[in-house]
C-alpha cells in the first residue's frame, strides 16, 4: 500500500503551490529511490552516490539561500523538503542538513565573495560535498571550551585537534572547522587533500546507518590564509548554522513520525487477532489517535516556526522548543509504532524500527533534548543552568 | 518545429474515486494528477526538445484545475501553455474538434497524446484528432526519434516490436514509453510559477458543444471480485494444480 501522509488539520494547504509541487516531487524521489534501498544500504552501512546526484539535480540543497547557485526558497520550502527526505530516512535528510545549513550557509553568510562564488555553485548541485565541524570528542553540549586551535604561520594558517560525530565527513570535498585563533573561535575552511588533515570514518553505529559519520583529524593541517570566513567570530558562527539545522529537524522529524503513524494504521487494520484486525481495539486505536494529535500539534508548530523564520520575527529558542517537541514525540511515535507492529516490528521489512533507532540520534544531536529544555529554561527564567557556579 | 502535447488532467491512480447517482463525484478527489500515458507523450516532447530543438506546447482541455496539469509540464519544460477552459461534459467530436483547432492556433505539426486517458480508456483522441487535422496518425507508439523529414516510431504490436516510419504533419498516441516522465527540480518549479497559460474558451476556437459523437450516459462500479477460494493441506495441491491451469491461466 503507498504511503499516506497523515495531515488531518489539512496544513499543507497553507503551503504555496510551489512549496507543495517542491513537496510532491520529493515525496515521489523518496517513494522510488530511498524506499526501496533504503533498508539494504542501512545493512551495508553506505549513503548511495545516486542519492547525492538525485537530490544534487532536484536542486534543493542549500534551499533558502539565495545567489551563487543557489534556490532561493523560503524557509518553510526548507522545512517541507527535510519532512519529505526524512520520511524516507533521517540519514538522507541529515545529508541535506549539514550539506545546506552548516556547510553551504557558512559560506553564505560569512565568507567571502571568492569563497562564495569558489564553493556554493558546485555545491548546490551536489558536486561539492561539505561538512561541519565543531564537536570534539570531549566537547559536545560545551563546544566553547573547543581543544582545536588555529595558528597563524606565514601564509597560511595550522590548524591542530580533532572534530567528531561528523555527517558526510568521509565523502566531503570541503569541510567547515570551528577552531580557536589566539583564543576566539572562528570558522576555517579545509579541503579534502589539504596536508595533515584526514576524515576516517566512524563504523558501528545502530542509528543512521545509511549516513557517513566520521572523525575530522588535524595533525599540523596547513591551509592557505584565505581559508578562514571573514565574516564572524566566536559562537554565534556554529550557533547560527546549528539554528538553521535545527528549523529543518523540527520539520524533518515530523516525516519520521509521519512514517511510522503510516506503518501502524495500516498494519492494525491488516493484523488479525482474536478474529479482529487489531485496529479494532480500543488500546491500539487509542495509541493511533495519539499519535494522530502529536503529529498534527508538531506540523502546526513547524508551520508557524517556519513563517516566523520567513518573516524574520524568531528568536533561537523558538526553534529550540520545536526541534526538542517534535524529535521528542517523533520518537515516542516510533516506539509506539513499533509496540502495534507487535515482535513484527523488529524486522526491516518495516521501516519503524529504523526510524527509532534514527531518532535516538537526533534527540542527541544538534542540541540535546535536555540542552534545549535547559535553553528554555535560561528564556522563561533569566538565569542559565548550563554550568555549576564557580 | 512545433510539438504539441495533449495533456489531461485525471484523478490520481493513488484517488478514491466514488460515484454518485452515475456520476464521478469529482469534488471528492482528492488528487488530480496528469494521465500516465499522457506523461510519456510529454517526456517524448521533451526529449524532441532537447535532441532537435523543437518548441513544446502542452494543451489541456478542462476545467479551472486543470491548469495544474500545464503548470506541470512547464516545471518539466514544456515552453508554452495552451488550456481550453471548459467545465462539464463534452460530446466526444467536439473535444477532438476543440483539441485540433488548438493545435492549429499554436500552429504544431506534430501531435503527441496518450494512447488513451487513464479515467475514461475511451482511446479516442488521439486518431480523432488526427482525422480532424488529416494529419496520419501512428498508434501504440512507445518511441519515436525526428529523421530528416519526418519520424521513426516504435510501436507494440501482438508480435513484437514494430518500427514504422512518417512524415509531418502527424499524429502519436503513446503507450507506455520507454522513458518516464522526468522528476520536476526546484529550477523548474520555479519558473513554471512565470510562466503564462493561455487561456481560451470553446467558442473562441469556433466549437460548439453539440454533444455530437460519442458521451457518457453513466458510471457505475466494476463488478465485485468474486470471493477467493481457500485450500488446506497437502491433499489439496493437485486440485490446485488444475484450478491454477485451467480457472487462472497461470500455469
Amino acid at each position: 500500500m503507498g504511503y499516506e501522509a497523515l495531515d488531518f488539520y489539512d496544513v499543507d494547504s497553507l503551503l504555496t503551490d510551489e512549496e507543495r509541487m517542491i513537496r510532491d516531487a520529493v515525496r515521489d524521489w523518496v517513494d522510488e529511490s530511498v524506499i526501496p534501498k533504503i533498508e539494504n544500504a542501512c545493512r551495508e552501512g553506505v549513503f548511495l552516490d545516486e542519492w547525492r546526484q538525485d537530490i544534487g539535480s532536484m536542486g534543493i540543497l542549500g534551499a533558502p539561500l539565495k545567489g551563487y547557485g543557489c534556490p532561493g526558497l523560503s524557509y518553510t520550502a526548507y522545512g517541507v523538503i527535510c519532512r519529505e527526505l526524512e520520511r524516507g530516512d533521517s540519514g538522507i535528510r541529515s545529508f541535506a542538513s549539514v550539506q545546506g545549513s552548516l556547510a553551504m550557509y557558512p559560506i553564505w553568510d560569512f565568507g567571502s565573495e571568492e569563497q562564495k562564488e569558489k564553493y556554493l555553485p558546485g555545491m548546490a548541485t551536489g558536486e561539492l560535498i561539505g561538512c561541519f565541524g565543531l564537536t570534539e570528542p570531549d566537547y559536545g553540549s560545551n563546544p566553547g571550551d573547543m581543544v582545536t586551535k588555529a595558528t597563524e604561520d606565514g601564509d597560511g594558517f595550522v590548524l591542530n585537534g580533532a572534530k567528531m560525530w561528523i555527517t558526510n565527513g568521509t565523502i566531503a570535498d570541503l569541510a567547515i572547522v570551528w577552531a580557536k585563533l589566539d583564543g576566539v573561535i572562528r570558522g576555517f575552511i579545509v579541503e579534502k587533500g589539504d596536508p595533515g588533515f584526514s576524515a576516517p570514518e566512524m563504523k558501528g553505529k545502530h542509528s543512521l546507518k545509511a549516513s557517513v559519520t566520521s572523525e575530522l583529524v588535524f595533525q599540523d593541517c596547513r591551509i592557505p590564509k584565505d581559508r578562514i570566513l571573514p565574516g564572524v567570530k566566536g559562537l554565534r558562527g556554529p550557533f547560527s548554522c546549528l539554528n538553521n539545522a535545527r528549523f529543518g529537524i523540527s520539520w524533518g522529524a515530523i516525516g519520521s513520525a509521519q512514517a511510522c503513524y503510516d506503518s501502524a494504521k495500516s498494519y492494525a487494520l491488516s493484523r488479525i487477532q482474536f478474529d479482529h484486525p487489531i485496529a479494532a481495539y480500543q488500546l491500539v486505536q487509542n495509541k493511533l489517535a495519539w499519535m494522530l494529535r502529536e503529529i498534527t500539534k508538531g506540523q502546526l508548530l513547524a508551520y508557524h516556526l517556519g513563517k516566523k523564520k520567513d518573516a524574520g520575527e524568531w528568536i533561537p529558542e523558538h526553534i529550540s522548543l520545536a526541534k526538542m517537541n517534535n524529535v521528542d514525540i517523533a520518537l515516542e511515535i516510533a516506539r509506539v509504532s513499533r509496540d502495534i507492529h507487535g515482535a513484527n516490528g523488529i524486522l526491516d521489512e518495516y521501516p519503524v524500527m529504523r526510524h527509532m533507532a534514527n531518532l535516538e540520534s537526533v534527540k542527541t544531536y544538534e542540541g540535546t533534548h535536555d540542552i534545549h529544555n535547559l535553553i528554555l529554561g535560561r528564556h522563561i527564567t533569566g538565569i542559565q543552568a548550563f554550568t555549576k557556579g564557580a | 518545429m512545433k510539438v504539441a502535447v495533449l495533456i489531461k488532467q485525471v484523478p490520481d491512480t493513488t484517488a478514491k474515486v466514488g460515484i454518485t447517482s452515475g456520476s464521478v463525484d469529482e469534488g471528492a478527489i482528492s488528487k488530480w494528477s496528469i494521465s500516465p500515458y499522457d506523461e510519456y507523450a510529454l517526456e517524448s516532447a521533451l526529449s524532441l526538445q532537447s535532441g532537435s530543438g523543437a518548441t513544446v506546447v502542452a494543451i489541456t482541455l478542462g476545467p479551472e484545475r486543470s491548469s495544474k496539469s500545464l503548470i506541470d509540464a512547464a516545471a518539466v519544460g514544456a515552453d508554452e501553455l495552451l488550456h481550453v477552459v471548459h467545465d462539464g461534459g463534452l460530446g466526444s467530436l467536439s473535444l477532438q474538434k476543440a483539441l485540433s483547432e488548438a493545435v492549429t492556433r499554436v500552429g504544431a505539426e506534430v501531435v503527441l497524446v496518450g494512447k488513451q486517458a487513464a479515467d475514461t480508456n475511451s482511446g479516442s483522441t488521439g486518431p480523432g484528432v488526427a482525422k480532424m487535422l488529416n494529419y496520419s496518425c501512428v498508434g501504440l507508439v512507445s518511441r519515436i526519434e525526428a529523421g530528416s523529414d519526418g519520424f521513426e516510431a516504435t510501436r507494440s504490436t501482438p508480435s513484437g516490436m514494430e518500427r514504422v516510419s512518417v512524415k509531418l504533419p502527424c499524429v502519436f498516441a503513446f503507450d507506455k514509453g520507454d522513458v518516464e516522465l522526468r522528476r520536476p527540480n526546484v529550477r523548474g518549479i520555479m519558473m513554471a510559477k512565470k510562466k503564462p497559460i493561455e487561456k481560451i474558451s470553446l467558442a473562441d476556437l469556433g466549437v460548439d458543444n453539440t454533444g455530437e459523437g460519442v458521451s457518457t450516459t453513466s458510471v457505475d462500479y466494476p463488478p465485485e471480485k468474486p470471493e477467493g477460494q481457500r485450500f488446506e493441506g497437502a491433499d489439496a495441491a493437485a486440485e490446485v494444480a488444475v484450478k491454477l491451469r485451467e480457472e487462472a491461466n497461470v500455469i
